[in-house]
């Protein structure tokens, strides 16, 4: 019964259509290795010797590090905050479930989802301004509550599967509510942790639309997309120190993907059976 | 009116001083508190370099001021923004448009009026501003710095070659463009994926051929861009036709390297272009002129406005540094480096603009022939450049004027 | 079976609800507040009733924005299913080199779509036009983002380009659940792949191609960043999506009481297409 013929005309399709993925990615990784001279030549082409000047310039002009540090600052705390309070409040509604006002309390935050964040924003500018918190650790705050409906609704989903008799054997042991949470629980979540985590991670990261409207045009405060839009206007035609800092844009995250590749895709992946 | 919002206010900050206690504060100023950090925002990403340049030179007279400059994209919708959140940064420099009328009457402006500053102002600037902030509002909100020119830049190695002369009259300068287009050259360089590059040529019209006070005519249904503007349209549509290529798909920068490279024979801009054009191409040699929107030369006034002024938050925690800049600014020899390095014009008394590239219009200036950029009167959420931009590409004249009034009436109406 | 009242229970839900309701609903209802006054984001305000709603609705920009992004959103979520179903079809296959090429189509996940929308911007405003004239092609040698009949064009495949990653690994996840078994019996009935395709795949990713449908459709209905990169809502106003109105009109324009009505009514229907989308799919999913 076993064969192992590998179907070679959906393997040769798929290797074709990588090129529309990998595309835009060569053009540019050539764009930012090559001089301006180059650019009036052939775009497609290899750049002649590669310059690590445009790198060297883009990183001094946008003060790569400084937003390096800020979309870290950023991102770090909000994901270990999300996957630690997220998972907590998905576990406390999901063995909760049963009563009346839990359950209510589950459809509110549930159908936060359905809100777009336009009609958030306004009031948010002002709110956040007026509080005193329009900067990082404001940013942090509300990435926390903009992701707890869609949170809550993976975690209860999972925790509803956990068999409650786990838990009850570990009160009769006398231990209390927190430690049952932290010591049974919490190590059962793990797998939906990490693709929490992920979702998080990249959610942050690269949003735009937040840090535009919270932080404004401060360089100062700026996450790494905020940046590229800052520079964007004083790039002009320079396209090729645009294209080093895009590319400086894209390095992080591509890091994190090639080392914890096949981490990241059965996280997301398992995300989706749920 | 009623401030009901100040109760609502109130009882925010208290829900949120226990939330401010933990969320601490990063504004990212913080330092020594000896030295001052101030903010200083620009409009204008093409002034950046030079700003950067001079604001070293103030810091090395300043040991105990820092200056942070912020030139944000949009910076229009960012200074709202930071409006909106009662943020103002302490010192702007910024165009004299109705951003600038909507500040100066909200009142979050310092007033300059009994500030040294002021007094060696070209006076009619100072009454450009007031204009935009309204005559029934007393106070000088800010101090025009820059001021611009808008016209036709035009390339003087191929006016040579092709014996041109700069044109004095709307006639003149079709029958250059006809020349243009026989001889092979494109006549005109458009650069109309960018929105806002459909407004120089737009105001060099309308500030010929529409009447000067047109916004306040308009707003009071005195007047309307359908009966005062069909001229406009026309002429600029039949501009349109003068363009060669990708019209609709060329930016501004890209433009501004076509047009250094000698792509095209006239570039409709404003001075601030030219710095632009040159960075491309060292070599090339630029002229300027005012637009000729009328066949009656004595009608061809100059379009220019205050295209930076300064002014200082009201609210800003240290004013006396802040004014300490503009009177850095304000310097003759400051000023005279901001004009030449940014090829603009100075409303400093006898602070003078000698680059050759400006020899046509040196008598408009001196003679005073000079009139206001329509758009500046325009409301803001009119959105006039989306606009234009939208009817050059369709151009169906009378949809679009129509489209012009009913826009403006119900914006006015919010 | 009895459990005594979780205390734990209130001490996570009690902050963690109070901080939800501070900014979550608490800016919810004050966009709703304001959407019935004349402010302006600051300074003094009134109460103008239903004026802003009135005005939203006679308002030729507002209603072409709607159109667009609607346009736009069913379009983009339409052909981002089809491209994802059908690679994940091809990756769910015996195929070589699985691993790296299930790795590249997730690439575009992981980048920023602002960024990526530059990189296209200068792919469709120098790269094409450049091997447009090259090779003279002269459809090639437009910048599609500089016509106002094609500008939507070039949003739709960079947002189809990036959403497309995830969605096949979800549709991935789903296909891997499939017993092999079925398509074995399939083979020995002598099914045709496209009746095995409509007859058996389709059918068993029903429950996701709901969710990505919703999922999909939502992000597609307030997407920004991919116009802010790419056309900035032109060329005139024809790429202008509701966010990116709501966000200028909003401030540039001062009009933050009367975006605030165009953001309730913008609500409003994205609550609506997502509740009739989860039902009509739900339903055919029976």
């Amino acid at each position: 019964m076993e064969k192992k013929r590998y179907n070679w005309p959906a393997t040769i399709m798929l290797m074709i259509t990588t090129v529309f993925i990998l595309f835009p990615l060569y053009i540019t990784i050539v764009t930012a290795f090559k001089t301006r001279e180059e650019l009036s030549g052939n775009l497609l082409a290899l750049p002649g010797t590669w310059t690590f000047d445009n790198f060297i310039q883009a990183i001094e002009l946008t003060g790569f590090w400084g937003a390096l540090a800020n979309s870290l600052i950023i991102t770090i705390p909000t994901v270990i905050v999300t996957v630690l309070v997220h998972s907590i409040v998905g576990y406390v509604i999901a063995r909760n479930l049963h009563k009346k006002g839990i359950k209510l309390l589950y459809y509110y935050i549930v159908s936060a989802m359905f809100v777009p964040f336009s009609i958030l924003m306004l009031p948010l500018v002002t709110q956040t301004s007026s509080w005193g918190i329009d900067n990082r650790y404001g940013m942090i705050l509300l990435y926390l509550v903009l992701n707890l409906a869609f949170n809550t609704f993976i975690y209860v989903g999972f925790v509803k599967s956990i068999p409650v008799e786990l838990e009850e054997a570990a009160v009769m042991d006398g231990a209390s509510e927190w430690k049952i949470y932290w010591k049974v629980i919490f190590p059962l979540l793990m797998p939906i942790n990490a693709t929490v985590a992920i979702l998080t991670t990249l959610g942050t990261w690269n949003d735009f639309m937040l840090p535009l409207v919270i932080l404004g045009g401060r360089r100062q405060l700026a996450t790494i997309p905020l940046t590229q839009y800052i520079f964007e206007s004083q790039f002009s035609t320079n396209y090729t120190l645009a294209f080093a800092s895009y590319l400086l844009a894209m390095l992080p995250m591509l890091i994190v993907y090639i080392v914890a590749q096949k981490w990241v895709i059965s996280g997301v992946t398992r995300g989706a059976l749920k | 009116m009623i401030k009901r919002n100040k109760v609502l206010l109130s009882s925010m900050m208290a829900s949120g001083l226990i939330l401010g206690a933990c969320a601490g504060d990063s504004n990212g100023e913080g330092g020594s508190s000896d030295v001052v950090t101030l903010e200083l925002f620009s409009n204008k990403s093409e002034n950046v370099a030079t700003y950067e340049r001079l604001i070293e030179q103030f810091e090395e007279q300043h040991e105990n001021i820092r200056i942070e400059l912020e030139a944000p994209p949009e910076a229009e919708t960012v200074l709202r923004t930071r409006l909106t959140r009662n943020d103002m940064p302490d010192i702007m420099s910024i165009g004299g448009n109705a951003t600038y009328g909507e500040l100066g009457r909200e009142g979050v402006l310092y007033d300059f009026t009994n500030e040294e500053a002021l007094n060696d102002i070209q006076p009619a600037y100072q009454d450009m501003l007031n204009r935009l902030v309204g005559t029934d509002i007393e106070g000088d909100y800010g101090v025009p710095y820059a001021t611009n020119a808008n016209g036709v830049i035009y390339n003087q190695g191929l006016f040579e070659e092709y014996g041109m002369e700069v044109p004095q009259t709307w006639d003149e300068f079709i029958s250059l463009l006809d020349q243009a287009q026989e001889e092979g050259i494109a006549p005109i360089q458009f650069t109309l994926q960018e929105a806002w590059t459909a407004l120089p040529a737009w105001n060099s019209l309308g500030g010929v051929l529409a009447p000067e006070n047109f916004g306040e005519m308009k707003t009071n249904g005195e007047a309307s861009f359908q009966e005062d503007y069909d001229e406009v349209a026309d002429k600029y549509l039949e501009l349109l036709e003068y363009g060669e290529g990708d019209i609709f798909g060329v930016g501004y920068d890209d433009g501004n390297e076509n047009f250094a490279n000698g792509e095209a024979l006239f570039y409709m801009q404003g001075n601030w272009a030219i710095p632009e054009i040159e960075r491309n191409n060292e070599e090339v040699e630029l002229g300027f002129f005012a637009f000729p929107a009328s066949n009656d030369e004595s009608e061809n006034n100059l379009v220019s406005g205050v295209d930076v002024l300064l002014t200082v938050s009201e609210s800003t925690d240290h004013p006396e540094e802040a004014l300490a800049f503009i009177e850095f600014m304000l310097d003759q020899e400051v000023a005279t480096q901001y004009i030449e390095e940014q090829a603009a014009f100075s409303s400093i008394e006898g602070v003078l603009q000698e680059d050759p590239v400006f020899e046509d219009i040196q008598e408009k200036f001196e003679t005073g022939s000079l009139t206001s950029f329509p758009d500046h009167f325009y409301p803001a959420g009119l959105g006039a450049e989306n606009l234009i931009q939208e009817f050059l590409i369709q151009q169906n004249k009378d949809q679009f004027l129509q489209t012009m009034d009913n826009e403006w009436d119900s914006v006015i109406n919010r | 079976m009895k459990r005594k009242n979780s205390k734990l229970a209130w001490y996570v839900l009690v902050p963690v609800m109070t901080v939800f309701f501070l900014f979550h609903t608490l800016p919810l209802l004050q966009g709703v507040f304001y959407s019935f006054t004349n402010f302006r984001g600051y300074g003094e305000w009134d109460f103008v009733g239903f004026r802003n709603y009135l005005n939203v609705f006679s308002d030729s920009r507002v209603r072409s924005a709607y159109v667009f992004t609607l346009g736009f959103s069913v379009l983009s979520t339409i052909l981002v299913n089809i491209i994802s179903i059908l690679i994940a079809v091809g990756l769910n296959a015996k195929i070589k080199y699985h691993k790296t090429l299930r790795a590249i189509y997730f690439v575009p996940y992981m980048l920023g779509t602002l960024i990526i929308g530059y990189v296209f911007s200068f792919i469709f405003s120098r790269l094409l036009p450049q091997i447009g004239y090259s090779l003279d092609i002269s459809w090639l040698q437009f910048n599609i983002l500089g016509n106002p009949n094609l500008a939507w064009i070039g949003i739709v495949i960079v947002a189809v380009w990036q959403s497309a990653a995830f969605n096949t690994i979800l549709y991935l996840s789903g296909l891997v659940t499939i017993d092999p078994d079925l398509y074995e019996a399939a083979d020995i009935d002598g099914a045709s792949p496209s009746t095995k395709f409509f007859k058996i795949t389709l059918p068993l990713i029903m429950p996701f191609l709901t969710i990505n449908m919703v999922v999909a459709m939502k992000n597609f209905l307030m997407v920004f960043d991919q116009i802010v990169a790419l056309t900035g809502g032109g060329p005139g106003t024809s790429t202008e999506s509701v966010s990116l109105l709501i966000y200028r009109g909003g401030f540039q324009g001062g009009e933050f009481a009367y975006q605030s009505a165009n953001a309730v009514i913008f609500f409003i229907i994205i609550a609506v297409i997502s509740l009739f989308q989860i039902r009509v799919l739900e339903r055919r999913q029976d």
